[in-house]
Parts: structure tokens; sequence; C-alpha cells
């Protein structure tokens, strides 16, 4: 177990880059610290290794301060994988595993046989042993990073740290590395900087948030990374959903920020079983002042609405439109320069959504049409809502069979009300 | 590739003794090995003469090349030479004192306070809350190098009738090696088994001192070993023969290309090359080149090949 004292940290008296840091890592966890450039990150992470001394508190081995650790005893404990090394030498790579050795050996003795036993497995575990004779500085920079993981295997420690060891890889090294990594949890101990939330949150156990020297959260993966976090200490918007495959958070930034291209133009979207949930993203990015519904909250499009801050009148799950909702619906419909509809599946509980639009100006809506999503939509009113379609269009609805052509669309509408 | 190593090593040494029983025959009077033995004035000749300028300049050779390769892995650069923190114009400008001002008196204890006040000053000035990282002693070297060349150059200027004496002194030779100069050089062989006793550590402090620190090496004390063995060792080399250039710089250099990086191999196959580096050139100056001093021979072969091998490199 790790435990962290309330340690601050600087590289100069004056200039402060961690303060008050206090917190545990349990045995055998995958314990990662996120935070924007600058927020304290390597610092930690060189307290962790003795690299830097805390100017205040300190930090614990099994209850023991490592500040007490001789190198090499220290060395057996704690190894590190950095960003990057340069070696100027031309080591082979089985040189540099072996390095991992040196805190067992004396200053008088040579390799043991159960040593060259160590150091094997160590190359065997990264997979580097087929290139173990050749030159450090031949390699790629992926083999390199794996060569390096395998010399801190070899000084057999309970905890790794990694100071964003991967950030230079593309993804299948990186993910390759850090899956080795996560098959050694349980016997070792691994504290990782993560720049990618996703990945951080794909295999942490827990994560630390740090901003500015300070923590901001620190917890599993879904207590640390949401909203408000992220927004908080990195500044931008995301949107946290679940990583389908691994029930982990996964975030999504929201790429740039509104823009007033859309100007003041009110848009209501007829919507429902997630065919609005693409046009509210487009609609949004592009600046339009989107509201929707007749939405039930258990429908996805629902969801969406509520992650963009678009105002959606809406009805408790699976039931239908009320008279209260078409109220709000039709006052949301009267203040709105264009109503799209989209291709969506229709039944009685949501025909209330259209029925009404027959007592609107044709020229105000369009009926958003794709072929691709054809099949997830439907009549399922026995005709009558392909007859309101019929009639919406021959009343001179426009039609859009692509999102470039409803913001061509679009662009064509004016404002009811000049301002 | 271990055993290619213990090849290496062994041919070195077997021509270095070979080497040895060759060059103590020639000189401006060449001895043959029998007539050593027969002949008084031969026996004396190479007694008092020649054995100790060639184990002189073995020893010298040694120590230079050792502490050429202990600085490039401490440095992480093989363009790095045991001078490289001060300690050659150090000695120098203790040299030129002694014959400036005692008209060469205790010249060579003056030549070895002057480099050991060179290499203590540079750590100093690098020294920074208790570390010292190799880029600021690379740079407080050359700094203080400089510094103590500007000393060194008035020195000259007033010199007088004793420049051609600094000049001689500063370009190195074994002109007037006596016994008392070799069992002083023996010192440079306790200097080289320290080193060597921290070559492994050397291979790790040559990936980073912060990687280093992270394998178990205290690093601060492994620095200060290695500036103190070496200035230890340069200091005597260059107080028994001047500055000789260029040993110190190749012969690391070209080992590495032979075995490899690791210092358990390079230091002994560097030191025995430098010592047969610097016995050939010491054995051409005394026999062809009228007592030419050694470190126009060394500086004249070395530089050239340095360039071939910068030359080679760039092309790799």
């Amino acid at each position: 177990m790790i435990t962290v004292d309330g340690i601050d940290v600087g590289y100069d008296e004056i200039e402060r880059i961690l303060s008050h840091i206090s917190f545990d890592v349990a045995d055998g966890m995958f314990f990662g610290i996120i935070g924007p450039n600058g927020s304290g990150k390597t610092t930690l992470i060189k307290a962790l290794s003795r690299t830097l001394t805390p100017q205040s508190g300190a930090i614990f081995l099994e209850e023991k301060d490592i500040a007490s650790f001789s190198y090499r005893d220290l060395a057996r404990e704690v190894s590190v994988v950095p960003q990057e090394t340069n070696i100027s030498f031309d080591f082979t790579v089985e040189d540099i595993v072996m390095m991992g050795r040196h805190p067992y050996l004396t200053r008088f003795s040579s390799e043991t046989p159960a040593d060259i036993e160590i150091v094997r497995h160590a190359m065997e575990l990264t997979n580097t042993l087929r290139f173990r004779h050749r030159s450090i500085n031949e390699i790629s920079g992926g083999e390199r990073q794996r060569v390096i993981i395998a010399r801190a295997l070899a000084q057999q420690p309970k905890i790794l740290l990694l100071d964003e060891a991967t950030s230079h890889l593309d993804i299948s090294h990186e993910m390759e590395i850090l899956s080795i990594i996560t098959s050694l949890k349980g016997d070792v101990t691994v504290v990782a900087i993560f720049h990618d939330l996703n990945l951080a949150a794909h295999y942490c156990d827990e994560l630390i948030l740090l901003n500015e020297g300070r923590i901001v959260s620190i917890g599993t993966p879904a207590q640390v990374l949401t909203r408000e976090n992220i927004r908080d200490v990195y500044g931008i918007d995301v949107l946290i959903r679940t990583n389908p495959m691994t029930g982990a958070p996964y975030v999504i930034p929201i790429v740039d920020q509104p823009v007033p291209a859309g100007g003041n133009l009110k848009i209501h979207l007829i919507c429902g079983g997630g065919a609005g949930t693409d046009i509210m993203y487009l609609l949004h990015r592009k600046g339009y002042r989107v509201t929707t519904g007749v939405l039930c909250v258990n429908d996805s499009d629902f969801t969406t609405a509520q992650e963009l801050d678009i105002p959606c009148v809406s009805v408790p799950p699976f039931s239908q439109v009320s008279p209260p909702a078409l109220g709000e619906l039709e006052k949301r419909l009267s203040d709105a320069d264009a109503v799209l509809v989209t291709t969506m599946p229709v039944g009685p509980g949501n025909i209330d959504n259209i029925r009404i639009l027959t007592r609107y100006p044709g020229d105000r809506i369009i009926m958003v049409e794709q072929e691709e999503v054809e099949k997830t939509s439907g009549d399922f009113t026995g005709g009558e809502a392909d007859r309101i379609i019929a009639a919406l269009k021959a009343d001179g609805a426009r039609i859009a069979g692509s999102y470039e052509e409803l913001l061509t669309h679009l662009l064509t509408m004016k404002t009811k009300t000049k301002q | 590739m271990k055993h290619r190593n213990a090849f290496v090593i062994t041919t070195l040494l077997i021509l270095l003794l070979a080497s040895l029983l060759i060059t103590v025959t020639m000189g401006p009077t060449s001895l043959s090995l029998a007539s050593i033995l027969e002949e008084p004035t031969a026996g004396m000749i190479f007694f008092d003469i020649r054995l100790p300028r060639v184990i002189a300049a073995l020893l010298v050779g040694c120590g230079l090349a050792l502490a050429g390769t202990a600085m490039q892995g401490l440095f992480k650069n093989s363009m790095a030479d045991p001078y490289i923190i001060g300690t050659s114009s150090g000695a120098s400008l203790g040299a030129a004192i002694s014959i400036v001002l005692l008209g060469g008196l205790f010249l060579p204890v003056f030549a070895f306070i002057g480099a050991a006040v060179a290499t203590f000053t540079v750590y100093m000035l690098a020294m920074h809350r208790g570390r010292a990282p190799v880029e600021t002693l690379l740079l407080s070297g050359i700094a203080l190098s400089m510094f103590f060349s500007a000393f060194l150059s008035f020195l000259m200027y007033s010199a007088g009738k004793s420049l051609h004496q600094i000049i001689f002194w500063l370009m190195g030779g074994f002109w007037n090696i006596s016994w008392s100069d070799v069992w002083i050089a023996l010192l440079i062989v306790i200097g080289c088994v320290i080193l060597y006793a921290y070559s492994r550590d050397l291979n790790i402090l040559s990936l980073g001192e912060e990687e280093a620190v992270h394998l178990g090496v205290n690093v601060e004390r492994l620095k200060r070993i290695l500036l103190f063995f070496s200035s230890f060792i340069v200091g005597i080399a260059v107080s028994i023969a001047g500055a000789i250039g260029f040993i110190g710089l190749i012969t690391p250099h070209i080992m590495r290309l032979i075995v490899g990086p690791d210092h358990r191999v390079l230091f002994p196959s560097s030191m025995i090359a430098g010592a047969l580096f610097l016995l050939w050139a010491d054995t051409i100056a005394r026999s062809f080149a009228n007592e030419m001093p050694v470190g126009v021979i060394t500086s004249f072969v070395g530089a050239p090949f340095f360039i071939f091998l910068l030359r080679r490199r760039m092309k790799a």
C-alpha cells in the first residue's frame, strides 16, 4: 500500500507544484493520474520515485517512509518507465534489461543464472526476447518502450510507475503495452499518468484528477470523469457515455462551441426512437436554437436533448402525448421559425406530434428523409401517419434527403420576427 | 559476444607484452636484448633510461584512456575527453607557474595541484542544492578552462626565456623520466582499479541520471567518485608527461566500436589500447623524430583518425 500523506512539492521554495496531496493506493491496483498540462502529474510521479523530495509531508510504502530507503532498496520496491529514453551508447536490448538487476547485485558480484532467468522472463512477457541481441538504438520506439518496461519488470518491483509511458506510441502499440501492464495487475501496483481520459477510464481501477497542483477528484473512473469535473479542469464541454464493451465511462469532447451561424432561427424538432439524435448534434453545433418534443423520458432522443441542454416537452415513459404536453408543443410550434419532422416510428402514442402539424403552415415544415434510416421508421397507426405526412407534403412541406440539403433549406428560412 | 570480447582483450594484452619487448630496444641508441646483460653501458641505458620511460608511457597512456572512458560515460558523450572538466588547463597553469616563478622547481607537484584545484572548482561551480548536473559540469569545465588559459597565456607572455620550456611542457613528453616518476605513476593503477569497480554503475549512469536513480544508483556519490579518481589519474599523468592530447578521446571511442559500450569490458580494453598507443607514439618520438614532443605525434595521428571515424559515423 502506498500512502501519500500531505505532501507539498516544488522545484523551488517559491514555486510550489503540488500542495497538500494525500491519498492511498491499495496493493495490486491500477491507479491513474490525470489532469491538464502543468497540473503536477509528472511531479507527483517524481515524488513517488523520490526523484524529488517533498518540502513537507511524506510518502510511505507499507508504512515505511520512502526517504529512509537506500537507493538500492528503493529500486527493489519501485521501478519507473519514463515517457522517453535517449540512450547515447549502443547497448544491446539484453544489456539494458539486465540493468534492471542492478539493485540486487553487489559491487563485485556478477549476474547469477537466477538473474539471467528473471531477465529472460521479463523479455518474454514484453515480447522483446527475439531482438535481445540488437542495439537499443536500432529498434523502433514501440519496441524500445517495451524494452524499458522489461527492464522495469526485471527489477521485480512491488510498484510500477509510468510517466506517460505510452504517449509517444501509436494506438496499437499503446494498447499492447497497457495490456502487458494490465496482465501484471495483482502482483504489481501500477501508478500511471494518462493524457487520454478514455484509456485511463478503460484501464484504471481508480483515478486521481489533478489541477493546479491540487486534487480535484479521486475515486473510480465513473466518479472522477464527470461532465462537471472535466469542464472545471480542462475547460471543455464533453459528453459522458458508457463504453458498451467495458462499462467504463467514455468521454466524448464536444468539438466546437456553438457558433451563431444559425442566428436567431428557432427550430422545433419532431423526433423519437433515436431518429433525432444526430440532427440535434448537428443543429446544436451549427448554433441553431432548437427545441424538441413531445418525447417520452425513456426515449434516447430525450437523453440527447438533456445532454445538449435542448428544451424538450416530455411525458412519462411509454405514455401517450397528454393534453398538457400537447398544449406546450403548440406553444413551441408557434414560436418556431421552422419545424423538422424526422423519419421515425409513429404509433398511437406519438401520432399527436404530427397530427398537430396539419394546422401549421406547410412552407415552414421540412421533412428529413434519409434512406438509410428508413428501416427504423414506420407507420404503426394503420395508415393515418402516412396520410398526414402526405398531406403535409401536399401543403408545401419541403423534403431534405440529406443533412446537407437540410442545412441548405434552413439557410433560406427567415425568422418570423425581424430583430 | 562475451567470447569475442575476451579474445579482443587477450589479443591486446599479447600485443602489449610484445610491444614492451620490442620498444625497450628502440631509441636513439638501439639495444639488443642480449647486449643489455653483456655490456654495462647498454645495461645502464636500459635500466636507468629506457625501462622507466617505457613503463611511464605505458601507465600514462593507460590512465588517460581510462579517464577518457569514464568522462565519456559520465557525460554520455563520446566526444568528451579526460581534460573536459578543466584538468589539463589547471595542470598547465600550475606547471607554468612553477616554471616562471620557481624555475621549474616542484613542477609535477604544481601541475597536480593545478589539476586538482581546477576539478574541485568546476564541481563546486556546478553544484546546486546537493546536485551537480552533468550539463552544468560540462559548461563550468569549458568556462574554467578558458579562464585558466587566459592566465596561462599571460604567464607565457611574461615568461621571457622560459617560454620555450613552457611550450615544451604543454606539448607533453617523456624526456626526463626516472624511476621516481614510475613509482608515482603506479598510483594510476590504484585509480584504475577503483574506477573499474564502478563499471556497472557507470553503464547505468550513461543512460541518464534520473534513470540511474530509478535503478538504484546513488548518482551524486558516483559522480563524485568518477570525477575524483579521473582527475587524480589525469593529474598524475599530466604531472609526469604534460598535457598529451587525443589519447583519452580516441582510445575509448575506438574501443567502444570494437567491444561495445559495456564498461566492464570497455575499461580494461581502453586501458590496454591507450597504453599501446602511447608506448608506440613515444617510441617513434625518441627513435625517429629526434625527441619531438610525443603530444605532437598523438595529435598528428589522432586528429585525422578521429575525423575519419566521425565521417564514417555520419554515413552510417
